[in-house]
């Protein structure tokens, strides 16, 4: 080094230099980068995965089952037939007097309709019978309503933009990917569940070790499990009565040779070993050909139904059929050619055989890559082919009698009988109950639809990615609550409700994709091509060679590859270079030496940068072209620079967090790391500087926000909508508050927070309010109810009437608010016991009536429908709506509002999971102040802090202090400080101390009441809060004297029934303890139920008493000698006489006391 | 120590007066009477809202109570507030507007009937007094922006959409509601002594002073550029705000600076470190821990006088600011008043204890 010092120190300067701009670079990439987040969601919606699946189903599942399913012909006359040409769905609309009307969605929900567009099909059929046939053709047929899923393909909806949905009285910001069924929105939940046609090796309930394949295919849905017990393998099928050895299963598939047997598990003496016992077994049955082992199978002691086919079939038939159809239904057989089917049997004793040997090789349930996710597509398409099964059935049914019938007036139109309600009628019914029931695939499952969640606009986004889980709720199992390393990405890791369902039920994260199911023929005729040798071509001593990979496509065992890590690399070429479809996975994997590629539909993917030698394949240049508006996300999939990976591919990556992390090793690139939450928990700014439960909390908090629903908010009419009368979005945002609108419709307010202890009125949470600050306007909230009236038609042409209110009379001062048309009037102040709507019904309802319109005014009872509102609250009727539902009645809907100041016990939070109460609310003037004079709104305890690790609301504090007075929002994306989307601690308190703050976020702060300034210095800033729909106005209650139940004549339970408040068991024990007997009689009786009773003393029964003669009878003895009149509670009375009833004689025995 | 009096004459300084702004000092009192000014000034210098809103159409977005309650907030002049009556004390009228003592009609009657969205303004309130109106806010705010001031929006309008409405304004405090407040902001400080060791201070290399210096968030202190007094062993290097220069290694003077900018022979200075805003300084420490931090308590000491307060008033329009703290010593006197009428009731009040004490304070 010949340098002078001098000259050495401007050399490091200006590498220095150098070493800044390539780190600026750096960031500058991973900003960038940042900008397809948006682009992916422009592209593909918050609910992309519902719209796919429907559309799906729209476009090809429906074809695909009306495909297969296109004939019905008569079984008495093969000649009458009628067949699906092509089926497709129509515009939204319904038929209303005959006339086809056009639907939208906030029609339907405003008139209790059903979002639906009718299903058209073409059809070729024949008319007239016996001979005298021709067929004709018939165009857009309609079989039925299909519900249609708001902003899907074929909703009315799709592709518009902000004016035209504004047009349709429709919110920009919903997301769609529900229904409209009767007027109530309603999503499908995606379901959760194991992957089917999949080897799955674990263990069963005594600990032996079992493979099992739930295989489903279009015609048959079955579970075949093979497992070890005793050291024997056996085969499990529902279809037989007992396990099955599986060596006679193998030989009935003509395997006969047990050398070959042991050739295709595999030569190493373990495995043969493992098999020997099954071998003799097998021997000891004396079974050695294909027709015995057949025809054992068919004995009764093995084959659980009897044969109900009459006519003489051939020996072992069934027991074929079975092995054809229903064992491993997922494997193809053509032309009774078991090879396959006895290779995968081979593979499934080999797999189960490893886990024997090696515990590791035992598949994990939770694992993310062995679950599927089930969408509403998928689901509807389950319930229209069984509804369109059924209806064809029925069809041809119909006509097999009609044609029996002898003597038949017109001639026979087979197309009439294609009923079109009963595909209307299920699907609607399904939805709206959510109970699936299909017989066909034996599948009962229950709440699978839910109302979608309008209390926040975050609740119902949130809804739409909810994952309801496989399992019931109430297993104490820790294992699939757990969090599992593969969710990274796809699922989010914070929300999840707390209590039984925890864990179980999940949420996907911001970028995941779930796939639908893609047509596997030319991806299999591609994998031939690329040099995959078929398993026909191969021996069974080839088969595990060590040299080699199997090749398994859905599940389905292709052959093998000499090279699969070539094999794979050419199949990913392809798929990057969009000859193969790219939600295809391709996965070595090299423990179990086999390569799966799937393209099954329900696996959960998210897109990746790719990278070579860890260099990220998108360049500025890239981006700059995405920025001009020249690229889209689309064209960076079809250009390989990014790709959807699912959750077996992520295994054979590398992926590096940011390119600079990258290493020659490095695959992929992640795109943004706070993708990796979901929509509910991207709303918590630095949620990874909290502890994680926090997070938890909030998710769950955050949809009882109270704030904007939607921009349409006001012209719909939910059954209970809560709102914020100023809400502002937060200070300090996060990237995926913008991306999904939360700034546009926030749920909370920026409220100044000082950290400190006041009044004592702060403990346990509390919070203490600034009066003014309620004043002006703080927590205020709306809160608007919905009632509704019908004025219904009756059978026999009868209808209610809505009359002229009494202006004078005993009515008159409730029916003030009651315009002349007998409904309530919008802007009326509504108070307890008001009618609101002045409504008659006819005495006579069922029988006809001579005039059932000119009824006389007798004929008429009354029917009003009065307000039940808390004493003393002025609500207000907001809107009156009028419109007829379905059955064409009249209905009336009104709105009913209510604004609500914060008082004493609503409930706060801030967006960290820290709820509290308001404790107390104090004046202004003596509420703290700093001498710029800034008073806080809302004064939290500091004791919320230590045990709850929320550090990231203190962050948020500083933040938004420091985004108030630079007037710039500041940002808290998860993990975002790295790639500039969160601001760090550093920039923050730089900030502050440029606008003369402390760098911590303290100030110096004046007692209000004193003027004296506190000895502390004080945390204090803006921190959003939410205020929660918890009420104290809703929830509070009290009662002296009131309803009784009338049975037992105990007071009612329950706030709605003005009940009282029980003194329960353990208050009762309480008082036993403490020897308050005075207290519990009190309690107990006279404050409860008390009840006088005559007892005779001498049979101990009760008697009654006698008003005429003025003493109390004993009804047993007949007289009333020996009368007692005592005091008891009436249910213990209720208690003797259910007892009588039951002929037990409970007898009492006085004594005198 | 009977009979001693500890009566005070606290003297009041403007500093700075402006419409709806003003600074003075507080002198030779405590905080007690500091804080009770302060208090009275948010809570109880009755000004005049609008407290009845009779709404006769309303077709816009917001609903009726949310209009109410913006134009509750709504500023009105209340020159005429401390003559006016309390509507509850009135006893000429109930209240119903057309009374001249205790209250002021207003009237709103707007409609859309452009393409255009129509702000409702403050300005479009039609009062029945012209000398409470709404707050004009135009000549303060012109000097920046010249885009016409149109006052407080109350609602928004579409085409086709209308408001009309009646409303009554009252007079009130702003114990009752934040809308009868006239402060916008009502503060005070304590006026803080600081005192600079310049011994110590000398001790302290230039570097160290300007850290110093910086350690505070706000510009309290400063380094003197007019003190260049040459002395025998300091210089002043030419400009002491441009970064400090390489100082000469090896020197007796840690403080001698090279000055490349003009060149000159280096030269000794003697930087002093002054207060150049002692207001400013907002009690956070930040300069007392730098100072100890450099092994240097005591350097720089700062107490708070006890008996000297800096208010900042600010009004939200509905009385001048002079006006406001005006009123609101009158306020206290009349309170002070009360309790010195109610001595006679003492006696009445002992059997009570302290809870008699309790209601007179009301």
């Amino acid at each position: 080094m010949g340098y002078d010092s001098t000259m050495s120190n401007t050399t490091e300067d200006s590498n220095q230099g150098i070493d800044k701009q390539h780190l600026a670079s750096h960031i500058k990439n991973l900003v960038d980068k940042y900008q397809l987040v948006p682009e992916f969601l422009k592209v593909r919606g918050l609910v992309k995965q519902h719209l796919d699946s429907f559309n799906y189903f729209v476009r090809t599942e429906i074809k695909k089952i009306v495909r297969a399913n296109q004939e019905i012909r008569s079984t008495l006359d093969p000649n009458i037939y009628l067949r699906y040409r092509d089926v497709h769905i129509g515009e939204p609309s319904m038929v209303f007097d005959a006339v086809t009307e056009k639907l939208c969605p906030q029609k339907c929900r405003l008139s209790d309709r059903t979002y639906a567009a009718p299903i058209y099909v073409t059809i070729d059929y024949t008319t007239g019978s016996h001979g005298q046939t021709s067929v004709s053709t018939k165009k857009n047929v309609i079989i039925g309503r299909m519900p249609i899923m708001l902003r899907s393909s074929c909703c009315v909806l799709y592709g518009k933009d902000e004016d035209e949905l504004a047009r349709l009285g429709e919110c920009p910001l919903d997301p769609g990917g529900y229904f409209v069924i009767k007027g109530t929105e309603k999503v499908i939940l995606i379901q959760e569940q194991l992957s089917k046609n999949r080897i799955i090796i674990d263990t069963d309930k005594k600990g032996s070790v079992q493979a099992s394949v739930t295989s489903s295919t279009e015609k048959t849905k079955s579970k075949t499990i093979i497992k070890m017990e005793k050291e024997k393998v056996y085969l499990e099928l529902n279809m037989f009565k007992t396990k099955v050895p599986i060596m006679v299963v193998m030989k009935a598939m003509g395997m006969e040779s047990d050398q070959e047997v042991v050739q295709m598990i595999g030569r190493d003496p373990r495995f043969s070993a493992l098999l020997l016992p099954s071998i003799e077994e097998c021997a000891d049955l004396k079974l050695y050909t294909q027709q015995q082992a057949l025809e054992f199978l068919e004995s009764d002691k093995m084959l659980k139904m009897p044969s109900y086919s009459t006519g003489p079939i051939e020996k072992g038939a069934r027991a074929l059929s079975i092995l054809r159809d229903i064992f491993l239904a997922n494997v193809p057989v053509h032309q009774h050619n078991f090879r396959k089917k006895c290779i995968y049997v081979a593979v499934m004793m080999r797999r189960m055989m490893e886990a024997i040997l090696n515990k590791d090789a035992m598949d994990d349930k939770d694992y993310v890559g062995n679950k599927r996710l089930e969408l509403s597509g998928q689901l509807l398409s389950l319930l229209f082919e069984d509804l369109f099964k059924t209806m064809n059935d029925e069809a041809r049914r119909t006509i097999d009698t009609l044609l029996a019938r002898p003597s038949r007036s017109s001639r026979l139109d087979i197309s009439q009988y294609i009923i079109k309600d009963s595909i209307t009628m299920g699907l609607e019914r399904t939805l709206s109950t959510g109970n699936w029931d299909v017989k066909r695939f034996r599948m009962h499952r229950k709440g699978m639809t839910q109302v979608v969640a309008r209390l926040s606009y975050i609740g119902s986004l949130g809804h739409m990615t909810k994952i309801s889980p496989q399992f019931e709720k109430s297993r104490k199992v820790s294992g699939p609550r757990a969090l599992q390393p593969s969710q990274f990405g796809m699922l989010c890791p914070c929300d999840t409700p707390e209590g039984e369902a925890c864990g179980l039920v999940k949420n996907l994260a911001l970028m995941t994709h779930v796939t639908t199911d893609e047509d596997e023929r030319p991806i299999m005729s591609l994998c031939y091509c690329l040099g995959v040798e078929d398993l026909e071509q191969l021996s069974p001593e080839e088969l595990h060679m060590p040299t080699s990979y199997l090749i398994t496509l859905n599940g389905l065992i292709l052959g093998k590859h000499k090279s699969p890590q070539r094999f794979a690399n050419a199949m990913r070429r392809l798929r990057r270079a969009g000859k193969v479809g790219e939600f295809v996975s391709i996965f070595v994997n090299e423990k179990q030496r086999c390569v799966y590629i799937a393209s099954d539909g329900g696996r959960v993917c998210r897109p990746l940068v790719i990278a070579d030698k860890g260099v990220s394949r998108i360049k500025e240049h890239h981006m700059r072209e995405l920025r001009d508006g020249l690229r889209d996300f689309d064209s960076f999939l079809k250009d390989g620079l990014i790709e959807y990976l699912d959750v077996n591919e992520e295994n054979n990556t590398l992926i590096a967090l940011y390119e600079k992390e990258a290493t020659p090793e490095t695959t992929h690139i992640e795109i943004e790391p706070f993708t990796i939450l979901g929509v509910c928990a991207g709303l918590i700014p630095y949620p990874h500087h909290n502890q994680s439960p926090r997070n938890t909390y909030q998710c769950a908090m955050g949809k009882q926000a109270m704030g904007n629903i939607a921009y349409n908010q006001l012209n719909r009419m939910d059954g209970l909508l809560y709102l914020l009368v100023y809400p502002q979005r937060p200070l300090l945002t996060t990237r995926t508050i913008e991306l999904v609108g939360y700034d546009k419709l926030g749920a909370g307010q920026n409220a100044t927070v000082a950290v400190m202890s006041y009044s004592g009125y702060d403990i346990e949470d509390a919070i203490v309010m600034n009066k003014s600050s309620l004043d002006r306007g703080f927590g205020r909230c709306i809160v608007m109810k919905k009632y509704s009236a019908i004025c219904q038609k009756y059978e026999n042409g009868t209808s209610d009437r809505i009359i002229k209110p009494q202006r004078q009379g005993p009515e008159a001062d409730r029916m003030q608010i009651l315009d002349d048309d007998g409904m309530a009037a919008p802007g009326e102040t509504i108070r307890n016991h008001d009618i609101y709507i002045n409504k008659e019904s006819p005495t006579v309802t069922r029988t006809p009536v001579t005039s059932p319109m000119g009824l006389p005014d007798s004929a008429y009872k009354s029917s009003k429908q009065t307000y039940k509102g808390p004493e003393g609250e002025t609500a207000v009727v907001d809107r009156v709506a009028l419109y007829s539902d379905r059955n064409n009645n009249l209905s009336i809907k009104f709105m009913i509002r209510h604004t609500r100041r914060p008082e004493l016990g609503d409930k706060f939070s801030s967006r960290h999971g820290q709820k509290g109460v308001c404790g107390t609310i104090v004046q202004q003037e003596d509420f703290p102040f700093s001498e710029r004079g800034i008073c806080p709104d809302l004064i939290m305890n500091p004791h919320g802090f230590p045990s709850r690790m929320t550090v990231g609301k203190m962050i948020e504090l500083l933040g938004s202090k420091a985004g108030v007075s630079c007037g710039r929002f500041h940002y808290g994306s998860a993990f975002g400080e790295p790639s500039g989307h969160a601001d760090t601690v550093d920039a923050i308190s730089e900030t502050l101390v440029k606008h003369g703050f402390s760098y911590n976020g303290k100030d110096f702060i004046y007692s209000g009441i004193t003027g004296m300034p506190l000895q502390a210095y004080i945390f204090m800033g803006p921190i959003y809060y939410q205020k929660l729909k918890h009420m104290v106005v809703d929830k509070m209650h009290a009662r002296g004297s009131g309803p009784r139940v009338m049975m037992t004549r105990q007071p009612t339970e329950g706030r709605s029934r003005n009940g009282g408040l029980r003194v329960g068991e353990m208050e009762r024990d309480c008082l036993i303890a403490y020897g308050a007997s005075m207290l519990i009689y009190e309690r107990l009786m006279i404050s409860s139920d008390p009840f006088e009773v005559q007892v005779c003393r001498k049979c101990g029964l009760l008697g009654y008493y006698n008003y005429k003669l003025k003493t109390g009878i004993c009804s047993m003895c007949k007289n009333g000698e020996n009368i007692s009149t005592m005091k008891l509670p009436y249910a213990c009375k209720l208690l003797f006489q259910e007892l009588q009833s039951m002929n037990i004689v409970p007898r009492l025995k006085l004594a005198e006391a | 120590m009977e009979g001693v009096s500890y009566q005070r004459f606290p003297k009041i300084k403007v500093r700075e007066v402006k419409d709806d702004f003003m600074k003075f000092e507080l002198r030779d009192t405590d905080a007690s009477i500091a804080n009770a000014l302060r208090r009275i000034m948010i809570a109880e210098v009755p000004t005049i809202a609008i407290d009845l809103v009779e709404i006769e159409v309303n077709s816009s977005v917001l609903n009726d109570e949310f209009i109410s309650h913006r134009l509750g907030l709504v500023p009105l002049t209340s020159e005429r507030a401390m003559s006016m009556r309390f509507s509850r004390d009135c006893d000429a009228c109930d209240g119903d507007g057309q009374c001249e003592y205790c209250s002021v009609e207003f009237y709103l009657r707007v409609k859309c009937l452009s393409d255009q969205t129509l702000d409702v303004t403050s300005k479009d309130l039609l009062s029945s007094d012209h000398t409470v109106v709404p707050v004009d806010y135009s000549d303060a705010s012109s000097s920046f922006d010249n885009t016409p001031n149109k006052g407080i929006i109350i609602v928004k309008l579409r085409r086709g959409q209308e408001l009309r409405l009646r409303a009554i304004a009252r007079k009130g405090i702003g114990k009752d509601h934040a809308k009868w407040s006239p402060a916008a902001t009502v503060t005070f400080m304590y006026e803080p002594e600081i005192y600079i060791n310049e011994d110590m201070m000398e001790s302290l290399t230039l570097e160290e002073k300007t850290e110093l210096v910086e350690s505070s968030p706000t510009k309290v202190f400063g380094i003197d550029p007019e003190n260049k007094q040459v002395t025998g062993k300091c210089m002043i290097v030419g400009n002491p705000s441009a970064p400090p220069g390489i100082p000469l290694c090896g020197s007796r003077w840690p403080n001698m600076i090279w000055d490349y900018a003009s060149g000159e022979i280096p030269c000794l200075f003697f930087e002093k470190v002054i207060v150049v805003d002692p207001e400013a300084y907002t009690y956070d420490d930040e300069v007392l821990k730098k100072a100890e931090a450099m092994g240097k308590p005591g350097v720089v000491e700062i107490h708070a006088k006890e008996d000297s307060f800096i208010f900042t008033v600010e009004t939200t329009g509905a009385v001048k600011a002079s006006q406001l703290v005006l009123n609101a010593i009158e306020v206290l006197k009349q309170k002070l008043d009360a309790v010195r009428l109610s001595d006679d009731t003492v006696e009445a009040d002992d059997q009570f204890g302290e809870l008699g004490a309790h209601m007179r304070g009301g």
